[in-house]
């Protein structure tokens, strides 16, 4: 991957140098995005040191107070329901996406269509598969307890919905259907890049199916799953439409998370400054991942 | 035999499921699971993916009181488009429709032309900062796009931005902005940098080789950029939820506005709109698979 070499001042480009030019043609997206992006996460850090009423304009400065406050009493339990649910959800997403890569890699006829078909989830508006799922999890008419009714597993309709632990797997779920064809994909992209020559060399040396996997498989993946895992962990922590629509954060909190709790503080309690102090330590927390992020990238993108 | 690393693999097949030389010697089933697993995989995988959208598509053509019965038949009995009708004879759902198209061709085209010179610059040039402007743009996906939300409200309040086309494209940008980037660079990475120098040796000034040389070969690329932004704007509904208003309501802000809540009557008519609501994207899809899939690996983890 070459670079354009620097050119000698004054032949290019109305006597800019290829320097300037390159930052030119970046000027327009770095303006657009530091008015949407830039601007908008700073100012959260300091709507957060304020007293704010998202309805009144008047603001007063309370410095660390209110982060203080919302340390004390949800971040806990925000990042513990949020933690939780991107655990699972990741894990879920990884299992049925790194599974079904392995099962689509062995050739035959009608593979892409199927991979095609398998990615329905993931193009689907995320609107219309919240609202399949609190149809799918209605306690009364959803087809899940329709199923497990007629199938004897329960007797009467589980109310998924209803419950602080159910709820959470409902929306775990939910999320996971969504989540695990990107990752199917990707791994599948990479499993199709392992030179069979590796696999046959081991068969000839006599190693099984498990073996093979572990040995070969699983080490020629580790970059790509670890930078998926990476990714798919940091949307994840972060979060909203499903639990928006299916569970509105409840019942009673339980599957609320950082990025409800932000969302319904400033715009139903019109609580600007806690909202912003929640968003402050969601984001410490998320700069973990971020800095182990940029990690791997300084490994790859080195042109 | 060649040995494709993953990123060359990425670019050049990603669309296409390879057949090649890997598999010549015939000996598929050896390399991953067996076929009995893979073809179980597939099945258990297969059932939990599918099943809720063929839920989906029955209970959106089944009469309500068929939807009312429990346990939910397993066989729509009869079938009827009145969900359907009920949809499209809503005047306010076309509106939406018309919106949602608005919106999403406007950012799609703002967000390729933007980021087509920001990943070419990126890609082909050498300058101070060029790393730190693609690490802030490729670690902005890790960060709650719901943060953004609440700033850019105050803000589009403030500047009477709210309920206006011009502030959900400036919103979307956000996110569709440094998708296009990454998904552009990855192309401009593939572009050979001689062609560009041929063409400064023969005088040609940086804006002729952009506009004359460059971005016809990347064609296919900015199509790809644009359909994902497309697609992600489509889908979206947080941000058009709060920023949007009566005027310029998207298709799935109008949904969650009109079902949120409702649920115990009229799931005939949910799956029904929820249906059509994914329509746009899931044909897209459909027809251009191939170049989303290589487009989505590009961008998300080619880095």
């Amino acid at each position: 991957m070459s670079r354009v070499i620097a050119a000698p001042r004054g032949r290019w480009s109305r006597g800019l140098t290829d320097p300037q030019v390159g930052l030119l043609l970046v000027l327009p997206a770095v303006i657009l995005f530091s008015a949407v992006v830039l601007y908008p996460l700073g100012r959260t850090l300091v709507d957060s040191l304020f007293r704010d009423n998202l309805l009144s304009s008047s603001q007063k400065w309370v410095g660390l107070d209110n982060i203080t406050h919302v340390a004390r009493t949800t971040f806990v339990g925000d990042l513990v329901r949020t933690s939780i649910f991107t655990a699972a959800v990741t894990v879920l997403a990884f299992v049925l996406g790194l599974g079904l890569a392995l099962a689509l890699n062995v050739r035959f006829r009608g593979r892409s269509l199927l991979r095609g078909l398998f990615l329905m989830p993931w193009v689907v508006p995320s609107v219309a598969t919240s609202f399949l799922w609190v149809y799918i999890f209605d306690t009364n008419y959803g087809p899940l307890n329709g199923l497990l009714v007629r199938l004897h597993i329960v007797d009467q309709g589980v109310s998924w919905l209803g419950q602080p632990n159910t709820a959470m797997i409902a929306i775990v779920i939910a999320r996971a259907w969504t989540a695990f064809p990107w990752l199917m994909v990707i791994f599948l992209a990479a499993l199709q890049t392992v030179p069979a020559d590796l696999y046959e060399a081991a068969e000839v040396d006599g190693a099984g199916r498990w073996r093979r996997f572990r040995a070969i498989t699983l080490p020629w993946l580790k970059p790509v799953m670890y930078l998926a895992l990476l990714l798919e962990i940091a949307w994840n922590f972060q979060h909203l439409d499903t639990m928006y629509i299916i569970t509105s954060g409840g019942p009673a909190r339980s599957t609320t998370t950082f990025s409800l709790d932000v969302y319904q503080q400033a715009f139903s309690a019109y609580d600007i400054g806690n909202a912003a102090a929640i968003g402050v330590l969601w984001m410490a927390v998320l700069s973990v991942f971020l800095i182990l992020y940029l990690r791997v990238l300084d490994k790859r993108v080195d042109e | 035999m060649t040995n494709y690393t993953f990123a060359a693999a990425s670019q050049n097949n990603a669309g296409r499921l390879q057949e090649g030389p890997q598999k010549a010697r015939g000996k598929s089933p050896r390399k991953g699971p067996s076929r009995t697993g893979a073809a179980g995989a597939i099945v258990a995988i297969g059932i939990f993916t599918f099943l809720p959208i063929y839920w989906l598509v029955t209970t959106a053509v089944v009469p309500d009181a068929e939807a009312y019965s429990f346990p939910a038949r397993l066989w729509p009995g009869t079938v009827t488009l009145s969900h359907f009708r009920t949809f499209f004879s809503n005047s306010e759902f076309l509106r939406y429709f018309i919106n949602s198209a608005i919106v999403s061709v406007i950012t799609a085209v703002l967000a390729v032309v933007v980021a087509t010179y920001c990943a070419y610059s990126l890609s082909k040039f050498e300058y101070r900062g060029r790393k730190s402007l693609l690490y802030m743009f490729l670690g902005s996906q890790l960060f709650p796009h719901v943060l953004l939300i609440v700033t850019l409200y105050q803000l589009y309040n403030t500047l009477g931005l709210l309920n206006t086309y011009i502030g959900l494209v400036l919103a979307f940008s956000s996110f569709t902005l440094p998708l296009c980037i990454f998904t552009l660079r990855a192309f401009f990475n593939a572009l050979p940098t001689e062609l560009i120098e041929a063409a400064k040796i023969d005088g040609a000034s940086h804006w002729t080789i952009i506009h004359r040389i460059v971005l016809p070969l990347v064609r296919p690329a900015l199509v790809t950029a644009g359909l994902y932004a497309f697609i992600i704007s489509w889908n979206d509904f947080i941000f058009a939820l709060t920023l949007s208003g009566p005027r310029t309501r998207t298709l799935p802000t109008g949904l969650v506005e009109t079902y949120i809540g409702q649920f115990q009557r009229g799931w005939g008519d949910l799956m029904a709109a929820s249906l059509v609501v994914s329509m746009p994207t899931v044909i897209i899809f459909l027809f251009m698979q191939r170049h989303l899939i290589s487009g989505a690996l590009a961008g998300a983890v080619k880095a």
